[in-house]
């Protein structure tokens, strides 16, 4: 007959073993990390020119994009073909979008990713953590021999991705985000020539956009110290850390905004914290959907709107946007100009 | 009598037979017993053994030792605690169930309805979120306000397909709700 003490420990046995498990952490293998490693370097190698369809809810946009590797870095333009139109210039981190539609461009600095197929610009060893980076098997993607690469998440704070990665090059020609119900949101090349010669004169806007009148906004006002803006994170979920503190615009409006980009290594996720004026509409605080992975959540504190925005699911938004509090002393004069990365 | 038990299960009684020792296992709680131990021996016998050991000299040297209790005498406070145990797992099994249906009800519900919503939209509108829900859970059907695409603007840094308007400004009146919201 089984005693009082032998059910206890019998029932201790699987809390035992899932501590265990927990503590060790099986990581990817040296060739699936070896790949990640192509997949960052490769937009810094190799020039290349093509088509890609960005394809979330039913919804198809197609851009060309330019790419140039030289002695001074990364030169690129992606134009949006379909809609509206919009032409993004990159020079390294420097980014101007031009909508022609209101003769408006706007200034940003690239703080993470974005790109495609430059979506693993800075590789640190989080993805690994978050992620179990398997090999799948070759497949062609637009007429080129690829590596199928899938990164299951470790938790269900995040969701899956899965790579197609050119073999010679490690560019990354397909890039897809997986939930439950499949793939939610994905980037593909339709077309593209590889380490061809750029004429450097597609990196350039054209001669309307110079003559004419258009009116600049810069977004980006300054990076700032960690720890300097009025609002930080308390505790956040497991995997995910503080990328960058930002103060900027959103528009044209004077009102600076607080934004803190955070990251598990892949997927990004951005909080706003903007006081709420008389002249802004009242906020509507709660949780919403966009298209493709994005989820939203905002909440009301304190006299501000705080907003949380990224490719996440919802639970997790959850939790990073109730993290958001305010310092009690505000100390914002050691702003700095510098990018921390 | 325990013969024409043993009879009776493996079907060697006539009729008139059967009927009677039916009508007697009726009446004898010691005969039922024997009924249930040959059943339970019959069952053990058919099944193919799925031990990967051989215990059957162990088993038949304590069968030697060991005078033959086919029903033992239960003692009153092992009982209990067996009922103890029985009431623990099937108050664990409950337990488990409602943590269960909890869990589902938090996690899958909020996107089941993101992707109802979502199956609604026109492709090519252009991009709007859809209100979920209110904090902590009850779920309302609204249009956000259109403020919300500067954020993801800034946020995916330029990305195509996110955001096919220029960011927008907040040039609506506040009691223009509706309109603001229906873009």
């Amino acid at each position: 007959m089984i005693s009082r003490k032998s059910i206890v420990i019998l029932l201790f046995i699987p809390l035992i073993s899932q501590s265990a498990f927990a503590q060790e952490l099986v990581t990817s293998s040296e060739e699936a990390l070896g790949w990640l490693r192509k997949i960052t370097n490769a937009p810094r190698q190799h020039n290349y020119l093509g088509t890609f369809i960005y394809y979330a809810d039913g919804h198809i946009e197609t851009s060309r994009i330019v790419h140039m590797v030289d002695q001074d870095g990364e030169h690129e333009r992606i134009e949006v073909l379909d809609g509206l139109p919009r032409i993004v210039f990159r020079n390294n981190d420097e980014m101007k979008c031009y909508l022609p539609e209101g003769k408006k461009i706007y200034t940003e600095k690239r703080w993470f990713r974005k790109f495609f197929p430059d979506l693993l610009p800075q590789l640190t060893n989080d993805i690994d953590k978050n992620y179990d980076i398997k090999l799948g098997k070759r497949e062609r993607v637009t007429g080129y021999d690829c590596q199928v690469m899938t990164l299951i998440p470790r938790d269900n704070l995040r969701y899956a991705h899965k790579f197609w990665i050119h073999s010679d090059t490690g560019l990354l020609l397909k890039a897809a985000v997986i939930t439950g119900d499949g793939i939610v949101e994905q980037f593909a090349f339709a077309h593209l020539e590889i380490d061809g010669d750029i004429n450097s004169e597609l990196l350039k806007p054209n001669q309307t956009v110079l003559t004419e009148e258009w009116q600049t906004t810069n977004l980006l006002t300054s990076m700032v110290n960690e720890g300097e803006l009025a609002w930080q994170t308390s505790k956040l979920p497991a995997g995910f850390k503080k990328l960058v503190e930002m103060k900027r615009h959103l528009t044209e409006k004077q009102i600076l905004v607080d934004h803190i980009a955070i990251s598990d290594g892949l997927a990004t996720v951005s909080i706003f914290i903007e006081p709420i004026t008389e002249q802004s509409p009242p906020p509507v605080s709660g949780f919403f959907s966009s298209r493709g992975a994005i989820n939203i959540y905002v909440r009301i504190l304190d006299g501000n709107k705080i907003t949380t925005v990224g490719e996440v699911p919802l639970e997790t938004i959850k939790l990073i946007g109730d993290s958001v509090f305010k310092q009690e002393q505000l100390s914002i004069t050691n702003v700095t100009k510098t990018p921390k990365h | 009598m325990k013969n024409k038990v043993s009879e009776l299960m493996d079907g060697e009684l006539d009729q008139q037979e059967a009927v009677n020792i039916i009508a007697a296992l009726k009446k004898n709680d010691q005969l039922r017993e024997n009924w249930e131990t040959y059943h339970l021996i019959g069952d053990t016998l058919r099944q193919p053994s799925k031990l990967s050991i051989n215990v059957s000299h162990k088993i038949k040297a304590q069968l030697i030792n060991e005078p033959t209790v086919l029903s033992p005498q239960m003692p009153q406070n092992l009982q209990r605690q067996k009922y103890k145990v029985f009431a623990f797992s099937i108050a664990a099994s409950l337990i488990a169930m409602v943590t269960g249906w909890i869990a589902i009800q938090n996690l899958y519900q909020p996107q089941q309805i993101m992707m109802a919503e979502r199956s609604n939209k026109e492709s090519m509108m252009p991009v709007v979120p859809v209100k979920v829900s209110n904090p902590p859970s009850s779920f309302v059907y609204q249009h956000p306000p259109v403020e919300i695409n500067d954020y993801l603007f800034v946020h995916r840094e330029f990305l195509p397909g996110t955001t096919a308007q220029e960011p927008t400004t907040y040039v609506h009146p506040v009691n223009e709700t509706y309109e603001r919201y229906a873009r």
